[in-house]
Formats: C-alpha cells, sequence, structure tokens
C-alpha cells in the first residue's frame, strides 16, 4: 500500500524503491515522505560499525500441544556476533512471529548497539502503541540487542547496568506443588535444605462476580494451610490469577492479613487501575501485579496511585530489557519494589535475572517450575549446558560472561518444532458462562 | 571475572578548581582502577567527609558497579554524580565505547544547546545575545529583570515583556527563549507572568518560584499554557514524580552536578511515560558537559542541554584542557563526543 502516491505521484514510488501495479493508493494525506528510511544513516560517524545482517525467528513447541510455544529470536551481525532474545507469549505464539517479523525493516541494517533507538522506533513508529502482541515481539528483539551489546562491550549485561547489587545471585522463588498438609511439609524440608526462602501457591477453584461463603472460606483455608505447613521462617505469596472480582477479593485478601503473605498477586484484572486500588486501600497485604501490562506507560497509573507495593513486570512483555530497567526505575522513584514475573522460556528468564541484579528496589524473581526440576528444566539444561532458572543456596546465580551469558544453537531447537498456536485453557463457570483462571 | 582488576577501582581524588577569569568554581573527581584506567566526574564542591565516604564506597570495587556504589552515596548528592560520572567513563574506555553507547544509544547524532545570557540590564542582555550566537548559539536562558519586591504586579510584568520583546525583535526567529525566574518569584507573580506571555512562545518559563508548594505551582500550571520548567535543586526523583503526576511540570531541569547520569537517566524514565523531557540544568565545568552530552544521546526524552557560554580566553583555555572542544555549538546543536568513556582527554596537569 502506497499512502504517499497520494501525495507525490509516480515519483515517490521511484524513491521508495518498491512498485505500484497501478494510481491508485490508500490515501492518508497526513504521511510523511520518507526519510532515513532504515534508520541507520543518520547515525554514521556516531553509531557503531556493527549491522544486523538476518533475524530468525523460531516458534519451539516442547510438546506439539503446548499452549505456550517459545517464540525464540536470533539476530546476526556482519560481525559475526549473535544475540537471542524471547518473546513468547501464552497462546498468541504466531501472532509475535509475525509481529517480529513486521519489525524486520526496523532491524535488518541497522546498528545493534542503540537499543534505546530502535525500541523507542518500534514502539513509536509502530503508531498503534502498546499491546501484548507488539510488547513481546520488541521484548524478544530488544533481549536479543542487549545480548549482542554485552557481546560486543565485553561485559555481562548486568554489569553494563550498574550491579550487580547482590555478588550471590538474585533471590527466586519457586511454586508450590503440594496438595496437602503432608506434601507441603515435606516442601518445607526441601525448601530449608537447598536454601530456598520463598513460594508461591495459587487460590482453588473459579470465582464468580459475587461469591458464597463457602467458597470465600475455601481460598482462606488453602491459604492458611500453606502458611501454617511451610513455616513463617519461608515467604508465601499468593497469586489469584485475577480470578476474583474485586469485590470478592476485598473480602479473601482482609481475612488472609493474619498470615502475613509476601504479596497477594493480581486479585483482579489489571486494565482498571481504581478496582485495584479499592482491594489495596482495604487491606495491609501488600498487592503486586504487571505481568500483563506493557512498556513503562502501562505501569504510570499503578505508581503515581501508589496502588501497589511490588510489581511484577514480565521481560518478554513489557519491551525486554529496555523496558523492565524503565518500570523498574519508575517503581523505585515510588518505593515499589520488583518481583518480575517468568513463566515462558529460558532466554527471557536469564535475561530477567540480569536486570534483577542491577536494581536496587528487587525483591524476588519468579520462576514457573517446582523445587524439583521437571522435563521443562532438563529441556532447558540440554539446550544451554547449564541448569538454567535454577536457584544455588536460593538465588539464581549470575552469569560471569559477556552478554546474556549463554549459548545456544538453532539445531538444539530442532528436536522442538512449532506446533502451531494453541490457545491458553479455557474454563467456565457451571452456568456455561465464561471463567477466569 | 574478565577484567576485574582492571575495573577495580583502587583510588578517588578530588580536585577543587576555579576559572581564573569568571571565578566559576567545580571540583573535578579523578576515579583510578588497578589496571590503570582512570575515569572523571565533577560535582559543584566536595567534602572532605564526601570524599572519604566514596572511597569507603568504591575503592576495591568494580567500576561497572556504578549503580550500587552510587546508593551509597546518596546522601551526598555532588559525590554521587561525580563518582557515577568517573565510573561510567571508566566502563567506556574498558569497553572501548562512548558511554552513550554502553547506555543504548545513540539516539540522536547531535545535541541542541540552550545557555544563558549574562547581564543585568536589557542593553547587557542584548550584547551578551549578540555574542553568543556568533558563537552558535542559538537558544538563551534569559533572567527576568531583578525583583524590587514580591508581588509587583504589572510594571514587572511589562518589564519582562519588553525584556523578551526587545530580544526577539534584535533575534529573528531562529532564535529560541527561555525565561528563568531563578526560583525567586512569587507564585502569584509567576502566575501572571506565564500567562502574559503565552502568546510569546517561550520554550519554557524555568524555576520561576521555589519547589516547595505544590498548590502554589497548580496555580501557575492550571492558569497558563507557557510550559514550566522546574527542578535544578531537586534530588530525589520522587520529587519529579510528584511535579509529573500533578501536571505542574512540562520540562525536568535537573542539575548534573546533583545527580549524574544514573540519577537523571532515572529521571527521565519517570519522565517518559508523561510524554515530557528532560533538559539538564548544567553551569559548571566541562567535564559535566561531556556527561551531559552522552546523557542526551542515551535518552529518548532529551529535549536541550544547557551549557554555560565562557567568554574570557584564560577561562576557555582551562575548560579546553578538560574537557577538549565540546562547547562549541554549530548552529545552536553540540556534536557528540565518539571517543572511548566520556570521549575527552583530561590533562592532568590542571588538576592540582
Amino acid at each position: 500500500m502506497k499512502r504517499r502516491q497520494f501525495f507525490s505521484g509516480a515519483a515517490g514510488a521511484v524513491l521508495t524503491g518498491r512498485s505500484v501495479s497501478a494510481g491508485v493508493s490508500c490515501g492518508c494525506a497526513l504521511a510523511p515522505p520518507p526519510q532515513n528510511p532504515l534508520g541507520a544513516d543518520a547515525f554514521r560517524g556516531v553509531g557503531s560499525r556493527l549491522k544486523i545482517t538476518s533475524m530468525k525467528v523460531f516458534g519451539v513447541s516442547l510438546t506439539p500441544d503446548s499452549d505456550r510455544p517459545f517464540v525464540f529470536v536470533k539476530l546476526e551481525t556482519d560481525g559475526g556476533v549473535i544475540g537471542w532474545g524471547e518473546g513468547t507469549l501464552e497462546g498468541k505464539a504466531g501472532a509475535v512471529m509475525a509481529c517480529m517479523q513486521d519489525f524486520r525493516d526496523f532491524v535488518i541494517g541497522s546498528d545493534p548497539m542503540q537499543v534505546e533507538h530502535h525500541w523507542q522506533s518500534m514502539y513509536v513508529q509502530s503508531f498503534y502503541r502498546a499491546g501484548p502482541v507488539m510488547g513481546s515481539a520488541i521484548s524478544g528483539i530488544d533481549q536479543a540487542m542487549w545480548d549482542i551489546r554485552g557481546k560486543v562491550l565485553g561485559l555481562p549485561v548486568y554489569q553494563l547496568l550498574g550491579g550487580p547489587f547482590d555478588g550471590r545471585g538474585v533471590r527466586g522463588y519457586y511454586h508450590v506443588d503440594g496438595q496437602n498438609r503432608d506434601q507441603l511439609q515435606k516442601l518445607r524440608g526441601t525448601a530449608l535444605q537447598m536454601g530456598v526462602s520463598c513460594f508461591k501457591t495459587g487460590i482453588p477453584g473459579y470465582y464468580e462476580w459475587i461469591e458464597t461463603s463457602r467458597n470465600i472460606d475455601r481460598a482462606v483455608k488453602s491459604m492458611q494451610m500453606v502458611r501454617e505447613a511451610l513455616g513463617p521462617d519461608i515467604d508465601v505469596a499468593v497469586d489469584f490469577h485475577a480470578k476474583t472480582s474485586p469485590s470478592v477479593a476485598s473480602v479473601i485478601v482482609k481475612e488472609v492479613e493474619p498470615l502475613n503473605l509476601l504479596f497477594v498477586e493480581e486479585p483482579c484484572p489489571p486494565e482498571n487501575v481504581k478496582a485495584m486500588a479499592r482491594i489495596a486501600r482495604r487491606s495491609t497485604t501488600p498487592i503486586a501485579t504487571g505481568e500483563r501490562l506493557i512498556a513503562s506507560y502501562g505501569t504510570r497509573e499503578l505508581i503515581e496511585m501508589g496502588v501497589v507495593d511490588i510489581l511484577q513486570t514480565d521481560i518478554n512483555h513489557v519491551g525486554g530489557i529496555t523496558g523492565l530497567w524503565k518500570v523498574a526505575a519508575c517503581a523505585d522513584a515510588s518505593g515499589i519494589s520488583m518481583a518480575p514475573h517468568a513463566c515462558e522460556g529460558p532466554i527471557g528468564g536469564l535475561a530477567t535475572i540480569h536486570v534483577d541484579g542491577a536494581m536496587p528496589n528487587f525483591l524476588v524473581q519468579e520462576i514457573c517450575s517446582g523445587v524439583v526440576a521437571g522435563p521443562k528444566e532438563k529441556v532447558w539444561e540440554e539446550w544451554l549446558g547449564f541448569p538454567a532458572m535454577r536457584m544455588v543456596n536460593g538465588r539464581f546465580p549470575l552469569s560471569q560472561k559477556p552478554g546474556l551469558g549463554f549459548e545456544l544453537t538453532e539445531e538444539a531447537l530442532k528436536k522442538y518444532p512449532f506446533g502451531g498456536t494453541k490457545p491458553m485453557a479455557r474454563v467456565f463457570h457451571r452456568d456455561g458462562s465464561v471463567a477466569e483462571w | 571475572m574478565p577484567g576485574n582488576t582492571e575495573l577495580a577501582i583502587s583510588e578517588i581524588k578530588a580536585y577543587a578548581l576555579r576559572e581564573p577569569v569568571s571565578r566559576r568554581g567545580y571540583t573535578v573527581v579523578e576515579v583510578q582502577t588497578k589496571g590503570g584506567l582512570a575515569g572523571y566526574g565533577e560535582c559543584a564542591a566536595a567534602a572532605p567527609e564526601a570524599l572519604a565516604l566514596a572511597r569507603q564506597a568504591a575503592v576495591g570495587q568494580a567500576a561497572t558497579s556504578y549503580e550500587v556504589i552510587g546508593r551509597q552515596l546518596a546522601a551526598n548528592p555532588g559525590m554521587q554524580a561525580a563518582v557515577g560520572m568517573a565510573l561510567l567513563d571508566v566502563v567506556g574506555k574498558f569497553t572501548k565505547a562512548p558511554v552513550f553507547q554502553v547506555l543504548g544509544g545513540p539516539t540522536r547524532n547531535k545535541a541542541r544547546a540552550l545557555t544563558p545570557l549574562d547581564g543585568a540590564s536589557d542593553a547587557e542582555l542584548m550584547a551578551a545575545m549578540k555574542r553568543a550566537r556568533e558563537a552558535g548559539h542559538r537558544a538563551f536562558l534569559v533572567p527576568a529583570p531583578t525583583s524590587v519586591a514580591p508581588n509587583q504586579g504589572q510594571a514587572f510584568v511589562k518589564a519582562t515583556r519588553s525584556r523578551l520583546e526587545k530580544l526577539r525583535a534584535e533575534a529573528g526567529t531562529d532564535i529560541d527563549f527561555v525565561l528563568d525566574g531563578g526560583g525567586r518569584l512569587t507564585p502569584g507573580d509567576s502566575a501572571s507572568l506565564a500567562a502574559e506571555l503565552e502568546r510569546f512562545h517561550l520554550l519554557w518559563f524555568d524555576e520561576p518560584c521555589r519547589v516547595s508548594n505544590l498548590a502554589a505551582l497548580h496555580k501557575i500550571a492550571s492558569e497558563t499554557v507557557t510550559p514550566l520548567g522546574f527542578g535544578r535543586r531537586v534530588h530525589q526523583s520522587g520529587a519529579f514524580q510528584d511535579l509529573l503526576r500533578e501536571q505542574v511540570i512540562d520540562v525536568l531541569r535537573p542539575s548534573l552536578a546533583l545527580n549524574g547520569l544514573s540519577q537523571l537517566r532515572r529521571m527521565a524514565a519517570l519522565a517518559e511515560p508523561y510524554y515530557t523531557a528532560i533538559a539538564p540544568h548544567h553551569e559548571g565545568g566541562p567535564i559535566a558537559t561531556a556527561a551531559a552530552l552522552h546523557l542526551a544521546a542515551s535518552l529518548p526524552n532529551f529535549f536541550i542541554q544547557q551549557v554555560p557560554f565562557t567568554e574570557a580566553a584564560e577561562d576557555r583555555a582551562m575548560r579546553a584542557k578538560l574537557g577538549g572542544a565540546l562547547e562549541k555549538p554549530v548552529d545552536g546543536f553540540l556534536t557528540l563526543p565518539t571517543g572511548p568513556g566520556l570521549g575527552i582527554v583530561v590533562d592532568r596537569g590542571v588538576l592540582v
């Protein structure tokens, strides 16, 4: 579609180097003539001489029916340095892969060192801002550029960012994988042995707009059981996963104040900040949210209204390392801590550890894994050659290698071809209406 | 760790300098590493206790831990700023890259400059503008007339307007102005002036009054569309959070000597989701000018950089020995330093 045809006629087609079959234009009279077409020329003399020569996008399904195939992106440069990033978006793998391809003209031929410029270019010049699909596509490309930047500059990314605040690594938490008191007590033993100091659990069932006393009690009791079994010296966070309305969440959160939870996560869906504020102001329990929010624009209102104590920004959606760092910087000015979300693949996980390590306001890092490594974690180790996203003494170790600190081959991914986009699990209430999990 | 020794900080020194003619004073902070790298930063002044704290926080640490070290110096803003610049200078030299590249830039290929006009009368300001234009400047910070009393009303408003109109008549349309209130006016005078000058199209009205009462700032901001700049004395980025949330600020004006690169980057990050830019205040020496240019080239929401206008040949010579030729604008824009680190070669002979 040649919009500027409307303005400049045939000459426009020659200038942009693309042919137009007929003189019909879609006609936006506001479209400017092309300027600095793929970005690079404006920075001759001030940018690096490195150029991105290729971008390869990979959909990686550990099982053919996976609802969250990993979306990885690999950037190659004319200097031979390569970078990997991740933009996995649950239930929308194909859309993110296509969106990354849509950014091809922003990426190919550009200088990978000037990541802030490319971030702005992708975000601002897409016209339609934010959104999880575009946020995830930018996230992957941004991480890959940071990987290259670190390798070229010879430093791990957390050192480029001014860290580490704690050389021992970044504190993490696993998810609770026990169903009953016995299993939970066993989990406590394992945790103490391994030095793991924090866990997250969920709340049972699905919740209607207003809930019955029975279902409220069930939620409260499940949290009490986890808290009692894990003991007072292990921090417990609870993910409401936005299953509850603000009305129901407020009632439950009030009940669990005596449990001294580390935080309650997404007590309601994230679009309406005032709704979440209503829950927060009626409880002393710290509230956390943020995994679905894109760029620092997405968290602005939460921060300025002082709604949350903790932000759970996800490096695979927010806009990569650049996006996560900015959210953390904004949060820091208001005394808000960071507990970044990580429920996708190992590249985003490892990237987020670098940013965590350079945050003064870092609290704890998630990984959607149990205290015992499962098949997914085995695959990651097979890909990367080390137990990625596994804690040592309760902390994720910081890499000493330049860039993001791992090597990955395309060959390694071939065993897990893209099985296509699959929707996330869908749940319904007893009357067939749509529920959230 | 690769390069660990090279990056390990071995010593921090501070040198209080004064320009011979202007008597402008600033302190240069030098960080040395075990590997023989040296980095430079700058602040207004450094108390011996602050230097001792900096040594305590930094010696033995890696220069890459600039955020960690900076955080420990938060109670000593100037020292925090100077050490932070010096550490990034070291990191840049170690990586053989300009600091703006370490920070993710370039986001631009040159940086717009703003310089203050010095003078007590309109005639002096006109003459100063002529000299600064010849030196390549195109945007000027104009002092509001000295106030004789608070709440001066129309006489003061007219005098200010007349001053600006004379300058614009002389300058033509390719020259822009920032009105500098120096934080000295009352909120009432500020509001009257800002409203009166709406159609003059100042770039912005800078620091009309003190940033001490949000309600007073509300009054100014709600009565005018003249953009407002605040913050030359602000160190806590949370203060900018308040000004942004309350919608009373159009340009963030944090000082380089008080905040350094790390804090300024955080303030810029705060401003970005408010579609607001940063225009750092700077009236010190040339090393901070270099740091400012790297900051400008690493930020998306940078607008303009204030730089001192140095006229005396002896002062210029001294600044050149510290910062090279960075303070020479071409048609209103400063050229980016592209060498490793801050891109300056400090003549240690000046550091005494």
